[in-house]
């Protein structure tokens, strides 16, 4: 009996070939669509902002996992998509220690403390959205219209590169760039005054039109305007089994079906669905916040759930809260669930009563 | 009493047994009134005096109270020094005590000040009850300082109300509000193990 | 644009499949090692003396009890050693065979007889032809047919399903054996079906093996009951639960066993095998295998004798690439590596694989990102990632919670997992630790470090050591112990004690016997 040199191994001895930065990078390719939409629609700024982004969380992870003595992870990929997704909720005049303060923050404060990749609670790309949100309220919602790039109306490089440095969007030849509101913003902004929908929004919503809205060209932040482009991306994550559909469906369920029921109640108060569904950030974060590998529930079960508690609470904080607008409120609130949906929704192991 | 003895009070009560960064006592007047560095030195001298005279009072009654009914005593000897100081500071430091609002009546049950009471003033002397509450509430008092400085400097961008970091700073709202305490206190806890266990290695 | 391909490993898992190469008859070799246990149940007993010359199909282990088979000479020629030889199991240990050497003469004993009408013969006779063939379940599980196709009491069987899934990704057994005698399959589904007196039948056959989908539906037109379904691609292959759900609609995972739905579920290579033995008297003498994998020149994909040793597979093949230094009896999945080329072929063998050095699980391991692919693929319902995570904190009471015991080991979600956690090895050393605990012992710390590594081991090589032969020995050692010294009390404790002696005995055996 000769014995040969054949290492032993244990099963499985294959493997489907995936890996993490896999799944990381068809996230970024994914977005792309909708990041060059955001360039073409807001011009330069929107790239600098995103490059700028991105590039802090590059660096932030870099020297924090260097600080941590581990070996730098950057080369999975997950630091650049955190960047990308957190420029996404910028608005495109968004100044650059913005961009830093926030790419900082959301890998150190969203990510690192917590034990680096896997181990973090919060979207790190939407906490730090929601703590540029609470720390800087008036840049986080100075809107400027849209600036298509070669355009008439569109900044030459080096204007978008003083707006983004300076900060200073109110500039002389600048100065009405900076008005108007987004329209979510703009409906809770009238209706609490006592107008209905329509009045604030334009007779049959004139000033907001869902065509221009589908197509992204109204003001909001990079990842807002560009909606349709988005979506796009998240059929391209779905074919591609990067996702599944539970969290997106339920998620766009969760927030268009109480919308129908109060606009059929009362469409003078509240404004139809295809309204939500194209303000503001609901498909964007549907397919790419919410569905957060590290931060949503681990079976499909608890996504549905997930998804559903996202979607009301984003109509819920729309409607009621002090805020225009809830994606990432909705979200992060969710995430901090996670736990507890993953403990009550384990699926029923095979041969066992319940 | 030996003056190693005493010594190690004071170095305790400042850093090693600090009642923030160590024992994470007396969270809510830490996290609530640091917005900042004036806010937290007011509070931290006022629960210092309350410790003062509380340590000293719990000791010299320490061979007389029952124990079974300690803890309420402890807690007039304490009521009466809170409410010295919110009187006091009421009618000398009105702006800070209206900023300070609730939170001075409510060092009645900051638990460090009922713990030093309990855990050292009714079991030590007089005097060294008095080192240890002096410089317990002097250590609550640094952590508060250093906690209000950041908060103030990252949320306001001043220091003891001097504006610091000129115009071009953009001042976190975030850090004078609740959640950023919590991030604050964080990052300094950080330091501060990150400080012992720099030292520790070093005396290894 | 998209340049990259999510997902591409399924062609790595596939890698050099002979989907659509028709099995080769293997020559005869010039050994062939029989050990006695290849079934689930007690081994059978040798019957044959060194030097006695036996015809092919002659009984050489006998099945002492009903739960047993015989195991018979896959082809005539001398009995030279009833020895130890080496068997598919990482450990090295060795187990009783029969080693004949054949005559090349083909002579079939006269004992092989095939039953005259048995579409219209009482079950009992059939179920004991059956046995009396050696014929057990050809997937990798081995049970006896006949025991399987004896429902307990009071129960019954209404619907039987064929599986015509492959046992494991990368394995063409089942769809090759389906184009090329889909007659016999029908022919051996029909005596199932009057054993069990089952009134249907569905095959399930994957959408997209179109040859095999028009041959079995050819075999069975006009067959009462018999229906052929295409069912989806399943991943990972061939799960059992997964193929009653696509053929009945019905999920077994509500907690239902097989038969309380009055369901059995054979696959088709068995049913092959259940025609020959009752139509033809054939023994179950040879098996069809997969022979694949980068490190095989030319994968096929082979019919071979019970007890050929791989090597002569191999070579038939045209040998191992140079550099290959993986080799596996089974599927990819569940297969075992094996340390030498001598082990012969069982009747559990699906496939023999070896893979280059780039194409196993070798990457390092990330954290886990809670993509959830794990749960999707277990097949038992469970949660690796949440049980993986606790086995990493040390809390493996917890992880007990969590019916890890239910774990039948089947790798499925280490296979789809992207961050190349060893989740299989983190399952069986917890498993293995639990058990060490409860017969109150301390485990030895194992070999593959990765279980209990640093909580994201980024840098950790993927080590994966099944717990090493004197761990097992060890642990065989306290079985026995459990079994003595359960009286419990004081007593007890005296018996460990003289037991854990005996323990390290063992285990230093095992050791000087892995020298
Ligand atoms: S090895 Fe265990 S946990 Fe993993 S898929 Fe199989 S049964 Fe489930
Ligand atoms: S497949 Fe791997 S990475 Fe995904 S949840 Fe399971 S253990 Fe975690």
């Amino acid at each position: 009996m000769s014995q040969t040199n054949q290492l032993m191994k244990s099963s499985p001895h294959v493997h489907d070939g995936d890996s993490v930065t896999n799944v990381m990078e068809a996230v970024i390719w994914a977005l792309m669509p909708a990041t060059a939409m955001a360039v073409m629609i807001f011009g330069w700024t929107a790239l600098l902002v995103i490059v700028i982004t991105t590039l802090s969380c590059l660096v932030t992870e870099h020297l924090f996992l260097k600080l941590r003595q581990r070996p730098s992870a950057i080369a999975d990929r997950s630091a650049a998509l955190t960047g990308i997704l957190l420029a996404l909720t910028l608005p495109p005049h968004a100044p650059w220690w913005m961009c830093v303060a926030g790419g900082v923050f959301a890998i150190l404060v969203g990510k690192q403390v917590y034990g680096g990749l896997g181990y973090n609670m919060f979207n790190p790309a939407l906490i730090a959205r929601v703590f540029l949100l609470i720390s800087f309220p008036a840049q986080m919602t100075a809107w400027p219209p849209v600036t298509p790039l070669f355009s008439e109306q569109s900044y030459s490089l080096g204007d978008s590169i003083a707006i983004v440095m300076t900060g200073k969007v109110g500039a002389p030849e600048l100065a009405d760039a900076v008005s108007s509101a987004t329209p979510l913003g703009q409906y809770r902004t009238e209706t609490g005054l006592g107008k209905t929908v329509q009045e604030a929004l334009g007779g049959g919503y004139g000033g907001y039109d869902e065509v221009r809205a589908a197509g992204g060209l109204i003001g909001g932040s990079l990842g807002e305007t560009v909606r349709c482009w988005g979506r796009w991306g998240g059929g391209y994550l779905l074919r591609k089994k990067v996702i599944t559909w539970h969290i997106p469906v339920s998620m766009l369920a969760g927030c268009l079906v109480p919308a129908t029921i109060f606009w059929t109640y009362d469409p003078a108060h509240f404004p139809d669905p295809t309204f939500h569904l194209l303000t503001g950030g609901l498909i964007i974060g549907a397919f790419f916040m919410a569905t957060d590998m590290v931060t949503s529930p681990i079976t499909s079960k608890g996504q549905i759930i997930f998804g559903l508690g996202c979607g009301l609470l984003t109509y819920l904080i729309r409607t009621w809260s002090g805020y225009p607008e809830g994606v990432s409120f909705a979200v992060v609130i969710m995430n901090a669930v996670v736990p507890l949906i993953d403990q009550y929704t384990r699926p029923r192991v095979y041969g066992h009563m319940a | 009493m030996s003056d190693n003895k005493t010594s190690q009070l004071i170095t305790d009560g400042l850093w090693y047994n600090n009642g923030i960064f160590v024992q994470m006592l007396g969270m809510c007047p830490t996290l609530a009134v640091t917005t900042s560095a004036e806010n937290g030195l007011g509070m931290g001298l006022a629960t210092t005096f309350v410790l003062l005279g509380a340590n000293v009072v719990v000791s010299l009654i320490r061979n007389f109270i029952p124990s079974a009914v300690r803890i309420p005593g402890y807690i007039i000897v304490i009521a009466a020094f809170v409410t010295i100081v919110d009187l006091s500071m009421n009618a000398y430091l009105h702006d800070l005590h209206k900023v300070l609002g609730i939170f001075i009546p409510l060092i009645v049950v900051n638990c460090i000040i009922l713990g030093r009471a309990e855990a050292f003033a009714s079991k030590n002397g007089v005097f060294a009850s008095a080192i240890d509450g002096i410089f317990t509430g002097l250590g609550f008092t640094l952590a508060l300082v250093v906690l209000g400085s950041v908060r103030e400097l990252l949320g306001s961008g001043s220091l003891f109300g001097q504006a610091l970091l000129g115009s071009d700073f953009h001042p976190s709202l975030v850090f004078v509000l609740p959640p950023g305490a919590f991030i604050a206190l964080g990052f300094i806890l950080v330091g501060v193990r990150w400080i012992n266990a720099k030292r520790d290695n070093e005396a290894a | 644009m998209f340049g990259f391909m999510h997902g591409g490993g399924e062609s790595a898992a596939d890698g050099g499949s002979p989907a659509l190469s028709a099995i080769e008859m293997l020559p005869i070799p010039q050994r062939l090692y029989l050990p006695l246990r290849q079934h689930a149940g007690y081994p059978s007993v040798p019957c044959v003396t060194v030097g006695q010359k036996v015809g092919k199909g002659e009984v050489i282990g006998r099945a002492d009890v009903w739960g047993s088979v015989p195991l018979h000479a896959p082809t005539s020629g001398t009995v030279v050693a009833v020895t130890a030889c080496p068997t598919g199991h990482p450990t090295g240990l060795t187990q009783l065979a029969v080693v004949i050497e054949p005559d090349g003469a083909e002579r079939w004993s006269e004992a092989v007889q095939g039953m005259v009408d048995p579409l219209n013969a009482a079950p009992s006779l059939l179920r004991e032809q059956i046995r009396a063939a050696g014929i057990v379940g050809l997937g990798d599980e081995c049970f006896p047919s006949h025991l399987k196709l004896t429902p307990p009491r009071g129960k019954r069987v209404d619907l039987l399903l064929i599986n015509g899934a492959e046992c494991e990704p990368g394995l063409s057994v089942h769809e090759r054996l389906m184009v090329e005698r889909a007659n016999e399959i029908l022919s051996g589904i029909q005596i199932i079906m009057r054993i069990v007196s089952a009134k249907q039948c569905f095959i399930g056959i994957e959408q997209g093996k179109s040859a095999a989908i028009q041959a079995m539906t050819q075999a069975a037109w006009g067959v009462a009951g018999v229906r052929v379904q295409g069912v989806p691609a399943m991943r990972p292959h061939g799960v059992r639960q997964q193929l009653v759900a696509a053929l009945t609609g019905k999920n077994l995972s509500l907690g239902a066993r097989l038969l309380d739905r009055r369901l059995l579920v054979h696959n088709v290579s068995t049913a092959c095998s259940i025609h020959d033995a009752v139509w033809r008297g054939r023994p179950l003498l040879s098996r069809v295998l997969t022979v694949a994998g980068g490190g095989i020149a030319r994968p096929a994909n082979l019919e071979a004798l019970i007890g050929t040793p791989l090597r002569h597979l191999i070579d038939h093949c045209g040998g191992l690439q140079s550099g290959v230094d993986q080799l596996f009896l089974g599927g990819p999945l569940l297969g075992q590596a094996v340390n030498t080329q001598d082990v012969p072929v069982l009747k559990s063998s699906t496939a023999v694989l070896s893979f280059l050095p780039a194409a196993g699980v070798a990457k390092p391991q990330q954290p886990c990102i809670r993509c959830g692919r794990c749960v999707e693929a277990c097949p038992m319902g469970l949660v690796p990632a949440e049980m993986a995570r606790r086995v990493r904190k040390g809390q493996l009471m917890r992880v007990a919670e969590l019916q890890l015991h239910d774990c039948t080991e089947c790798g499925f979600c280490g296979f789809v997992c992207p961050s190349h956690i060893p989740l299989l090895d983190t399952f069986r050393y917890a498993k293995w630790v639990l058990q060490a605990e409860k017969w109150g012992r301390q485990p030895p710390s194992v070999g593959g470090g990765h279980a209990l590594s640093e909580r994201d081991g980024t840098a950790g090589e993927p080590a994966v050591v099944a717990p090493p032969a004197v761990v097992m020995a060890e642990a065989v050692a306290v079985r026995e112990e459990v079994t003595v010294g359960s009286a419990s009390g004081k007593g007890a404790r005296a018996v460990r004690a003289a037991h854990a002696a005996r323990a390290a005995k063992a285990a230093k055996a095992s050791r000087d016997q892995a020298k």
